[in-house]
């Protein structure tokens, strides 16, 4: 593993019996890096994220994470790990302050009442502290997803779609979020649905489809190396090519389940 | 910079708390799970002369244990799988067993909770009152009893995967052990004639009749022979068989 590499993916493959959901997958996130993984519905996208995080167990392949072998160490690779899922739910009966303190405890952390609602502060959540996860608001509950993603302090943060069903406000706010989790040298990698977003906030992507990686290479890259080829040019719309114009002719037209 | 893996007692300490506080903030739901015990308890107070204060007891307890195992934790845990509860906390490091074993333990202190206001009711309502011994024995025998209580709950959650559809299976073997327990064991206890050997067999060596007899003989440790130990091995068998099938058939997320 080269030594700026945070997470290293080799080979991958992962399988829902006898369907092959992952196939051959090979990547890499850099240190202080966000990394896009771009793909239409049953890409691959969130089999890959859940094989790094260790709730799928790929058929072959090998899964570093700051150093550790993730199926033979996967404890310490999850320590490394921040996770924001898809669809996060908390117990429903908890507090938004107790939600923190169990995941404070979980990743070994000994934080008081008061370091919590500095936390809850931090997010302007210090009002919702004693409201159930159930009761805040799409974008307050991925505020408080996102702060306890990152409350271990962990070296990569992996966020599946994170900014689904936010509103402009709400999204705009959770990428400010994301960059400054990144400036503090944190390594990123998401999956998102939104081109115009990965092309601006991603430093590099990969472009994911039926299980296989099709392109990696920075959005500008991607962009500089497709734009003159007629299926992106027939697909452009604004008169200029833009990432959501390469995926769409590397990936078609057609709609996904 | 080496990764620092939390203390599994630190952990454990955290999941505990969580779900303590869960079990508490569900206190109308435990309460819930009394009522039956306590229509036992009150009005069966009449036959504890004809069939004996441990009958009554152990009847209350083991209806008591089989709500709280069936109807609590089974339907606990697959609300929490599919709302994706269980997935987050599995992508934390944490060893699988202690996200179970601290939801068991919690069920753990409700069996000791269950047991205790069973006898706490019967001193006070229906003047039963046991040896030291027999309130002893009574604990361990309520606890492998609710191991019997707690696998069947895991084995419904693991072979079902919709939490609609282990809300209301649970509801129905709930409710058969209701029929074998009240009807059949209060048939068996009063009826004059002689049952058919069948029947018989069915009430007394069914997960809900194998856990009655060890509750309702602990309670009169003198009285142990070797039908108990008969129904001892085969509560403890039941436990093993429900708790490696619901193993095997649990999955923790429902997609």
């Amino acid at each position: 593993m080269a030594d700026n590499n945070i997470l290293t993916v080799q080979g991958l493959n992962v399988n829902y019996g006898d369907f092959q959901a992952v196939k051959d997958v090979s990547f890499d996130v850099r240190k202080g890096e966000i990394f896009g993984l771009l793909g239409p519905n049953g890409a691959g996208k969130t089999s890959t994220l859940s094989a790094i995080e260790g709730l799928l167990k790929p058929q072959s392949g090998t899964i570093m994470v700051d150093g550790y072998n993730a199926q033979e160490k996967p404890l310490h690779a999850r320590a490394s790990l921040g996770v924001q899922l898809q669809s996060t739910s908390f117990q429903a009966e908890l507090y938004v302050i107790e939600v923190l303190q169990l995941y404070a405890g979980v990743y070994g952390l000994s934080l008081s009442k008061n370091d919590i609602l500095a936390i809850l502060r931090n997010i302007n959540l210090q009002d919702q502290a004693q409201k159930r996860f159930g009761e805040l608001s799409g974008g307050q509950q991925q505020r408080v997803s996102l702060v306890i993603a990152t409350i271990h302090n962990p070296r990569l943060v992996l966020l599946d779609e994170p900014t689904t069903g936010l509103d402009p406000q709400s999204r705009r706010q959770l990428w400010e979020r994301i960059e400054a989790i990144r400036e503090k040298g944190h390594a990123i990698l998401l999956t998102t649905h939104s081109m115009e977003e990965a092309e601006s906030v991603c430093d590099r992507i990969a472009i994911i489809d039926h299980g296989k990686i099709i392109e990696i290479d920075t959005p500008q890259a991607l962009i500089d190396k497709h734009r003159n080829e007629p299926e992106v040019i027939a697909v452009s719309r604004r008169g200029r090519i833009t990432l959501e114009d390469v995926f769409i002719a590397l990936t078609g037209k057609e709609i996904r389940e | 910079m080496e990764t620092v893996i939390p203390k599994t007692s630190v952990v454990l300490s955290s999941l505990l708390r969580a779900d303590f506080t869960t079990q508490w903030r569900n206190r109308r739901a435990v309460v819930l799970t009394l009522i039956v015990p306590g229509i036992i308890l009150m009005s069966w107070k009449s036959l504890i002369a004809t069939v004996g204060g441990p009958f009554v007891l152990s009847n209350a307890i083991t209806i008591g244990l089989f709500a709280s195992g069936l109807m609590g934790y089974s339907n606990t845990v697959a609300r929490d799988r599919d709302k994706g509860i269980f997935q987050r906390l599995r992508v934390a490091p944490i060893p699988s067993w202690a996200i179970m074993g601290s939801r068991l333990l919690v069920q753990l202190t409700m069996i000791v909770l269950i047991t205790t206001i069973v006898f706490i009711v019967g001193k006070n309502y229906d003047n039963i009152t046991l040896s030291p011994s027999g309130y002893i024995i009574t604990y361990f025998t309520a606890i492998i009893g609710g191991s019997v209580s707690l696998s069947l709950g895991q084995m419904i959650v693991g072979y079902i995967k919709n939490p609609e559809t282990v809300n209301s299976t649970t509801r129905l073997v709930y409710i058969a052990f209701m029929m074998t327990g009240i009807f059949g064991e209060m048939y068996m206890a009063l009826s004059k004639d002689k049952v058919d050997e069948i029947i018989a067999y069915a009430v007394q060596y069914c997960p809900y009749g194998t856990v009655k007899t060890i509750l309702s003989i602990g309670m009169e440790p003198a009285k142990w022979n070797s039908n108990t130990t008969a129904a001892l091995l085969l509560t403890l068998g039941y436990s093993v068989l429900f708790a490696f099938l619901g193993i095997k058939w649990f999955k923790w997320n429902t997609k």
